[in-house]
């Protein structure tokens, strides 16, 4: 007799937890492990992710192919590392040096790109280092050599945050953590380790200088006390690729992905994305150009 | 075959020693009562009855078996022993539910549990009482909750831990009479820790005595009141007069011991030389204004030094060399004029004198 | 101070709207946490009778660690379970990872010591008499155990209402293991990370308040059952 409540409270539990535990698998979009669909997993960079572009894609590829697709959205070197892990089938990034050693690491067997932008350096208006109109690499030195304004890093080993190495060691500081630990000690380097959207809303309350992608700038414009500093240049060129994980479990719909992005409909889709909310396109399509230089 | 059979018990609980070489047994239907001062072990040796503790060293046998050490077993002779504990506690749930748990960890059916639970609660009159939140009684009534508890399952054995210390003369009357009619009528063996002597008395068929963790005498109820074999038992008892003295003869069992320079006549096994105490029940002197003309051997004349009244009863202390208390009826004391100062003699048997070694 | 008051406003109208993506996240999120509560709860409260009622060598030590864990970084809770459940790891063939379920068993795990921990100091506040008078009652240990946990049952109802809030304000696990996917893995708190990194605070506070409201709703709701008992 007393089993009896003991027994019937553990089996309402775990019936309970059971039933919410798949329920909560199957969500709102049906299947699950009920009802299993195929899923396809991508594995974004958050700036594709933040200005929307991916959430504007997603109904319509899911509706093509008749797939849930699962975006996970993470800095670059997150995405990269669920890349070579075998967690997501599918990575749109933007950091060329990561994408080249994920390839020859056997991750993936090709990168194809399909939307380029550039990436901007952005600070306050009065600008008080005087870089404006220079180019990337001398606005780098300038800013490391005058004490005339701060700057805030992602310092999160994103795609902007490699970009931002790539512009240092082409600007002749090829040590980059000496550099970030002399301008720490200085006070004018400054790591925030967050997404683009903090780190742009920190530079604006610091008064400071940051690199940034076009597309997360522009949506947080308003905001923001910022304005380009530094837009023309070839190293600021940020290239979006997509690479199929070669660890991934769901290679078939991963191609379509790419069929997906790289068909001239989608193309144009991106081409004309940011019209409608900043009056000007976030991305320009690439796709079956050769990769762009400048 | 004894019931239970307990040999050699000793227990301590860290540095201190609870139990020392304890060993009894209890039959069948028996009420056994356990009579000691607070602190003699008595709650101790019911707890091990109960396989609540184990014992540092002896064994306990159930039903022929040996039960120490089994865990198995010691469920088993759970299920057929009841305790209620001396501060017993009651679950926070309805009255009911308290007396129902026995039966459902038992696995009865839901039938029989309701059946069993109501008859139980009307035999002890808690029936107004059964959806009551166990919790909110007072303290007779917690103590009947915990009594019907412990009967409702018909406990081959009851044990019984000081159950009605800090109750009220009605509830314990009451409670009392239950115990008696449970082991009369299914004859279920109770053991009774007390520490009133009255109430072993009252219900023992056996009474052992505790002290310091021993037991130190087993018997019936007259032999441990007339014929203590340990001094601290007699104190313990309730024998008022305790007389030092030393054996001057013995013939035949018949023997003279100096007391104070009086010569007192009992029957003993001791020999000239030994030191002896000697325990005189008050009620067993006799009180005369002249010189005795009975057959008593020992007979003295004193002073009244003391009268007190109680009840239908006066106490009379008289200083005859030595103190002594009787026992008297107050109408005998009225008849005899007996006041403080007053001479009076007193006489008691031989027979009457109970002699302890030192 | 404003910002503030706007995302009370913007609270009070998702919720009486009943904004299609706002009610699923909460939905989603009070199912995911209150599974966690339950696998936990299922497993840490016999654990817990268990230990309370035994008594072993090391039982303070082990205690003492499981309230350690008391504090443990939902982060690193959340990036065990990953490394447990990604295919690389020993678990990546259930392909659980950035599903709900991994979302379930990180959180249970997360609150697995508070509630064991908080569950085993409940029991040692019950009257050890009780043990006593049950094992005296015939009850065998399991039964003795269920009967001192049923009268503790007020400290450990406030056990798992706790370790539930901790598993729906936590936002480390689901991260690392639900991976925020929209529709499927969003809760409110990852909900409320994104937004914040994407500069909605308005929106990303009105999320908190209605996760403030859902925790409330649910510590009330376990209060009015107990004391209808």
């Amino acid at each position: 007799m007393i089993r009896k409540p003991l027994y019937c409270l553990l089996a309402v539990l775990v019936l309970v937890a059971l039933l919410i535990g798949t329920a909560g698998c199957s969500g709102e979009t049906a299947g699950g492990m009920l009802n299993p669909v195929d899923r396809l997993r991508v594995a974004t960079t958050t700036s594709l992710y933040d200005t929307g572009l991916w959430g504007y894609l997603e109904p319509k590829f899911e509706k093509q192919y008749d797939v849930e697709l699962d975006i996970l959205s993470g800095g670059s070197g997150l995405a990269l590392e669920w890349g070579r892990r075998g967690d997501v089938d599918v990575l749109t990034v933007h950091s060329k040096t990561d994408e080249l050693k994920f390839i020859s690491d056997n991750y993936s067997s090709e990168r194809v790109w399909f939307a380029y932008n550039y990436f901007l350096i952005v600070g306050p208006e009065d600008d008080p280092a005087g870089i404006k109109g220079m180019t990337p690499e001398d606005a780098f030195k300038t800013l490391y050599e005058s004490s005339g304004g701060k700057f805030v890093s992602r310092g999160d080993n994103s795609g902007t945050h490699s970009k931002e190495k790539a512009i240092w060691k082409a600007a002749g500081y090829a040590d980059y953590n000496a550099l970030t630990d002399a301008g720490a000690a200085a006070g004018w380097y400054l790591e925030a380790g967050k997404g683009m959207g903090d780190t742009l809303v920190m530079a604006s309350e610091m008064g400071a200088y940051t690199l940034t992608d076009i597309g997360t700038f522009l949506a947080y414009q308003s905001d923001l006390q910022l304005v380009p500093i530094v837009d023309s240049g070839s190293i600021l060129l940020n290239i979006y690729t997509v690479l199929i994980c070669t660890k991934g479990k769901n290679q078939e719909m991963a191609n379509n992905l790419v069929t997906f992005l790289t068909s001239a409909e989608t193309q144009e889709l991106i081409g004309d994305y940011g019209m409608k909310d900043y009056g000007q396109s976030l991305f320009t399509p690439c796709a079956g150009q050769p990769e762009p230089t400048s | 075959m004894s019931l239970i059979q307990v040999v050699d018990l000793n227990q301590r609980h860290g540095s201190k020693t609870t139990l020392k070489w304890v060993s009894f047994s209890l039959e069948k239907g028996e009420v056994f009562g356990l009579i000691g001062p607070t602190g003699a072990g008595k709650t101790t040796l019911l707890r091990l009855l109960d396989q609540l503790e184990n014992p540092t060293s002896g064994k306990i046998f159930f039903d022929g078996r040996v039960v120490t050490g089994s865990p198995r077993l010691q469920t088993q002779v759970r299920r057929k022993v009841s305790m209620v504990l001396q501060k017993p506690v009651v679950f926070n749930t309805s009255v009911i539910d308290n007396v129902a748990y026995p039966l459902k960890v038992r696995g009865h059916d839901r039938k029989t549990v309701a059946e069993t639970v109501n008859e139980i609660l009307k035999t002890v009159g808690l029936e107004e009482y059964a959806k009551r939140n166990a919790r909110t009684l007072s303290g007779g009534e917690t103590q009947k909750v915990a009594l019907a508890r412990a009967l409702v399952t018909r406990p081959q054995v009851l044990l019984l831990d000081e159950p009605t210390a800090n109750l009220d003369p009605l509830s314990l009357d009451m409670i009392e009479k239950l115990v008696v009619q449970f082991n009369r009528e299914y004859g279920m063996a109770v053991v009774i820790a007390t520490h009133e002597m009255a109430q072993g008395q009252r219900l023992a068929d056996r009474i052992g005595v505790m002290m310091d963790g021993e037991l130190v005498q087993t018997g019936k109820p007259s032999e441990i009141f007339s014929t203590p074999t340990d001094l601290r038992v007699a104190r313990f008892v309730g024998v008022e007069n305790i007389l030092q003295g030393k054996v001057n003869s013995n013939r035949e069992s018949l023997v003279h011991i100096d007391v104070q320079g009086r010569d007192v006549e009992a029957i003993a096994n001791r020999f000239p030389g030994d030191e002896v105490h000697l325990c005189i029940r008050p009620e067993d002197i006799t009180l005369s204004l002249r010189g005795a003309s009975t057959s008593a051997r020992n007979s003295f004349s004193g002073q009244v030094t003391g009268l007190a009244l109680s009840g239908a009863l006066a106490r009379v202390q008289l200083d005859c060399g030595f103190t002594l208390v009787a026992l008297i009826t107050k109408q005998s004391a009225e008849e005899l004029g007996l006041q403080i100062g007053k001479q009076a003699h007193v006489s008691f048997k031989a027979t009457a004198v109970h002699v302890i070694g030192q | 101070m404003t910002e503030l008051w706007d995302a009370f406003v913007e609270a009070l109208r998702l919720i009486v709207s009943l904004d299609d993506e706002v009610v699923s996240i909460a939905w989603r999120s009070l199912r995911v946490s209150a599974a966690s509560t339950a696998l936990a709860a299922l497993f840490c409260i016999p654990l817990g009778g268990l230990i309370s009622f035994r008594s072993f060598h090391g039982k303070r030590l082990l205690i003492n660690i499981i309230q350690t864990f008391y504090s443990v970084p939902t982060v690193c809770v959340g990036l065990f379970v990953f490394l447990m459940l990604s295919r690389a790891g020993p678990l990546g063939g259930l392909g659980l990872l950035f599903t709900p379920t991994a979302m379930v068993l990180g959180q249970a795990l997360l609150i697995t010591p508070i509630m064991l921990g908080l569950t085993i100091s409940a029991l040692s506040g019950v009257d050890k008499t009780i043990r006593d008078t049950t094992l005296s009652l015939g009850a065998s240990e399991r039964q003795a155990i269920w009967a001192i946990i049923k009268e503790a049952r007020f400290a450990v109802g406030a056990a798992i209402v706790l370790g539930f809030g901790r598993a729906i304000s936590e936002v480390g696990v689901a991260w690392m293991v639900g991976g925020n996917i929209k529709g499927f893995t969003r809760l409110l708190t990852t909900a409320i990370a994104l937004d914040a990194q994407k500069g909605e605070l308005v929106l990303a506070l009105a999320l908190g308040v209605i996760l403030i409201a859902i925790a409330l709703i649910v510590s009330l709701g376990v209060n009015l059952v107990q004391q209808r008992h």
